[in-house]
């Protein structure tokens, strides 16, 4: 394996692991306040207990995501050497802003966990809010920095030379709104459907029934939601690549020919030599729509893009259907999660309980494929049609150890997350009932 | 707006120093403590800095953030020469907020709290001898910054620069300050029965800073590393040392008057006089390197960027600053209104 290779495979493992700590340190701390709004209300004291045992989780995930994000801030600079020498000027500000949002939900942190019968309850509880909000500021802002790298703005590019930089304006690029509208629903499907599946396990296996009940509503009904709004926030994202990437499009669609009326593909097995797709399900003219608003409208074959721009088709393409698969499926559940607040005898029903329970991984499966479909459709280009990511890669050569190394070290930190976790759900159950 | 952000970029090194560094500090007292003096450190440790210890660490994100958006040359050198120490950093630094954080928030207390102390230790140690050794290279006079990477060893571009013996007592140097400072805070937060402790041990990490300060300096000296010789040429340097090796006079006498905000402050100086005499031993030219020496000055980004980063820095500070300061107060740790 090569250096940029090994580079790569580092930063993928690395966020694929960033990306779940950040997203469930970003949409738990909204749990969390629920739950303590709720025993604020009504002083019920299984509230009390959630919202301790949530802010328990809080804690444990922030850090983590914290370390992680940190490793991050070094890694970009450290694998990427070239790239963060002319993006830093560029794209700085969502990065520092991102800083000072994270301060500022470390800081609302501290007073919220250690706040406990010291400070103002109410003001205790509006600490809270602000680790949830910054929480989700940061989060839009580092996408803002990564819709740069696939919508470059505010600079010109002449020579080989970055000019004329105007920050706000790289802020602002053309793909930051879709990307971050997409990933903040993301977050909040994939935490929910997985906080919810966890409490829905405990329920299907009896224990503290009525605290974990409690706690599922809570999740789901974010995870629902949001899983509902989700497909509108895809059409806009899918309109907007359409134009500014539509080499993107045509691997994420697997789609070769360049045609007017083109149809969508539903799974099937790319051929990358023949340039064909097998075993697909085809709907006419719905790609045509779908990216442009118009039945009939070209799109853009990927025979039509140079062999040097186009991204690796299958990977793309695999990793856009199980998005969009698991999407549509969670969006159907979280449908059928509102139906069963009218029929509430689903919810005395075991298949109910273990529905959820087996979903509790998908929102993430498909959280991460949605960053493959957009990191790796992005390639070979670090910033769009600028800079190719071998270009960007740091000069140090054995980055496979440095791969390996970090493997190690995140491996590590799964297994003691998961453990630590698991002890957190047990002594909750053993513990008295309220 | 260039000196507003190469102040907010000081700042936050000094403020990382002192306050990652009481916290590296505080691993590295409990490991060189007995095993009952572990079980106190450990609970006063948390009690003073559970609340506080996660903003402490945002401060190196705001470091390397306004360095690499502020001056993305000077911070392309380090990243690329300095790979190796920085990853070990990065290392200690994930190993020692997972191990913090597993000590205090696992549901039970059993014996994986052994696994969860020691790796807690280790890594408090190592991370800033490391951080040390990190800025011991940038002035080594080792670093070879060049083009043409193919003319070179793998070791004498990669390891070189940091695998020496300078750069090692820098890191040295740099652990002990941090026990320094976390012993003398400590004196402040124990009770009386366990402050003869901590006394004691602000004592021997003091001696030990000053005799490694001392071996750092003679070591330069010997084998003629640049930095040192214009440090001991430096009438301004010079005298930020004197000034901070004046101050333990004061200092033991705070301590044992036990006048723990001005034992703590007078610390806290003590150890920014010394970082601002090796600032400003050579600055702007912070990166001396065997060919070349290079000016944080002259590789600061467009004057657009370091506008927009300035404000941004106002800004973020003027939200951030006060939310620290209450933090600290709240959890009573300044006692300004005592």
């Amino acid at each position: 394996m090569d250096n940029l290779d090994a580079a790569r495979l580092q930063m993928a493992f690395t966020l694929i692991f960033h990306i779940v700590f950040a997203c469930i340190g970003m949409v738990m701390p909204f749990f969390m306040i629920i739950a303590h709004k709720k025993w604020l209300n009504t002083r019920n004291p299984i509230y009390l207990k959630l919202t301790k045992s949530w802010q328990k989780g809080v804690a444990i995930f922030f850090v983590t995501g914290a370390v992680s994000g940190t490793a991050l801030s070094f890694e970009l600079g450290l694998l990427w050497p070239e790239f963060m020498k002319y993006a830093g000027p560029i794209i700085g500000m969502p990065f520092s802003l991102e800083g000072a949002a994270f301060f500022v939900e470390a800081i609302a942190l501290g007073f919220y966990l250690y706040g406990w019968d010291k400070i103002p309850e109410k003001f205790h509880w509006f600490t809270g809010v602000i680790v949830g909000l910054s929480g989700v500021a940061s989060g839009i802002l580092v996408v803002s920095a990564n819709g740069w790298m696939n919508a470059p703005s505010g600079f010109d590019y002449i020579n080989g030379q970055f000019l004329n930089i105007d920050p706000v304006k790289a802020f602002f690029n053309p793909a930051w709104f879709t990307q971050a509208l997409h990933m903040t629903l993301a977050a909040f499907t994939a935490t929910g459907f997985a906080v919810a599946g966890i409490h829905a396990y405990q329920i299907y296996k009896e224990r503290q029934v009525e605290l974990h009940k409690k706690a599922f509503k809570i999740a789901i009904t974010f995870g629902a939601i949001a899983a509902i709004l989700q497909p509108i926030s895809g059409d806009l994202s899918a309109k907007d690549i359409a134009k500014r990437q539509p080499v993107k499009l045509a691997a994420m669609e697997a789609h070769y020919e360049t045609q007017k009326g083109a149809p969508l593909y539903i799974g099937g097995i790319v051929d990358t030599e023949n340039k064909t797709v097998s075993h697909k399900i085809e709907i006419p003219k719905a790609l045509s729509f779908l990216a442009f608003g118009d039945f009939d409208a070209e799109v853009k074959g990927l025979n039509d893009f140079p062999d040097d721009v186009k991204p690796n088709v299958p990977m793309v393409h695999y990793a856009f259907q199980i998005m969009v698969g698991i999407g549509t499926l969670l969006m159907v559940v979280g449908g059928l999660f509102f139906i069963s607040l009218k029929r509430k005898s689903w919810w005395q029903k075991n298949w109910y309980w273990l529905l959820f329970a087996i979903l509790a991984p998908f929102g993430f499966i498909a959280l991460e494929a949605g960053w493959i479909v957009t990191e790796v459709g992005r390639q070979p280009w670090i910033i769009h049609n600028v800079m190719r990511t071998k270009d960007a890669v740091t000069p140090m050569p054995g980055m496979i150890y440095s791969f390996y190394f970090y493997l190690c070290l995140y491996g590590i930190l799964t297994v003691a997350v998961t453990w630590l976790m698991t002890r957190q759900i047990k002594s909750l159950n053993n513990s008295k009932t309220v | 707006m260039l000196y507003v952000v190469l102040f907010f970029l000081l700042v936050s090194l000094l403020l990382y120093v002192i306050l990652a560094g009481a916290d590296f500090g505080a691993g590295i007292v409990e490991l060189f403590s007995s095993e009952q003096n572990q079980k106190i450190t450990k609970k006063t440790v948390y009690s003073v800095m559970g609340p506080v210890w996660e903003a402490n660490h945002i401060w190196i994100i705001i470091l390397v953030v306004i360095l690499w958006v502020g001056f993305p040359e000077f911070y392309n050198v380090l990243v690329v020469y300095l790979h190796i120490p920085l990853t070990l950093v990065l290392l200690g630094i994930t190993m020692r907020g997972v191990a913090f954080v597993f000590r205090h928030y696992d549901a039970y207390k059993d014996q994986s709290q052994v696994v969860y102390d020691w790796m807690f230790r280790i890594s408090s140690f190592a991370t800033p001898i490391f951080l040390g050794i990190t800025a011991g290279a940038m002035v080594s006079g080792e670093l070879i910054i060049t083009e043409n990477y193919s003319n070179y060893s793998f070791a004498e571009l990669f390891v070189n620069p940091w695998l020496n013996g300078f750069s090692i007592l820098v890191g040295l140097f740099f652990a002990a300050l941090c026990a320094f400072l976390t012993s003398i805070l400590l004196i402040g937060e124990t009770n009386e029965t366990n402050r003869p402790i901590y006394v004691r041990k602000s004592k021997i990490a003091n001696i030990t800073v000053i005799i490694l300060g001392f071996i750092v300096l003679s070591y330069g000296m010997i084998f003629e590393i640049k930095f040192v010789t214009d440090f001991l040429k430096n009438p301004y340097t010079i005298s930020l040392v004197a000034l901070s090796g004046i101050l333990i006079f004061p200092l033991m006498k705070s301590i044992k008057n036990a006048r723990r905000i001005v034992s703590r402050t007078l610390a806290g100086v003590q150890v920014v006089l010394i970082i601002l005499a090796a600032l400003i031993t050579h600055y702007p030219y912070l990166i001396i390197a065997s060919n070349t020496e290079m000016s944080i000055i002259e590789s600061a980004a467009t004057e657009s960027t370091i506008n927009v980063l300035g404000i941004s820095l106002i800004v973020g500070g003027l939200i951030i600053l006060p939310g620290v300061f209450h933090l600290f107060k709240s959890f009573k740790m300044i006692k300004i209104l005592e």
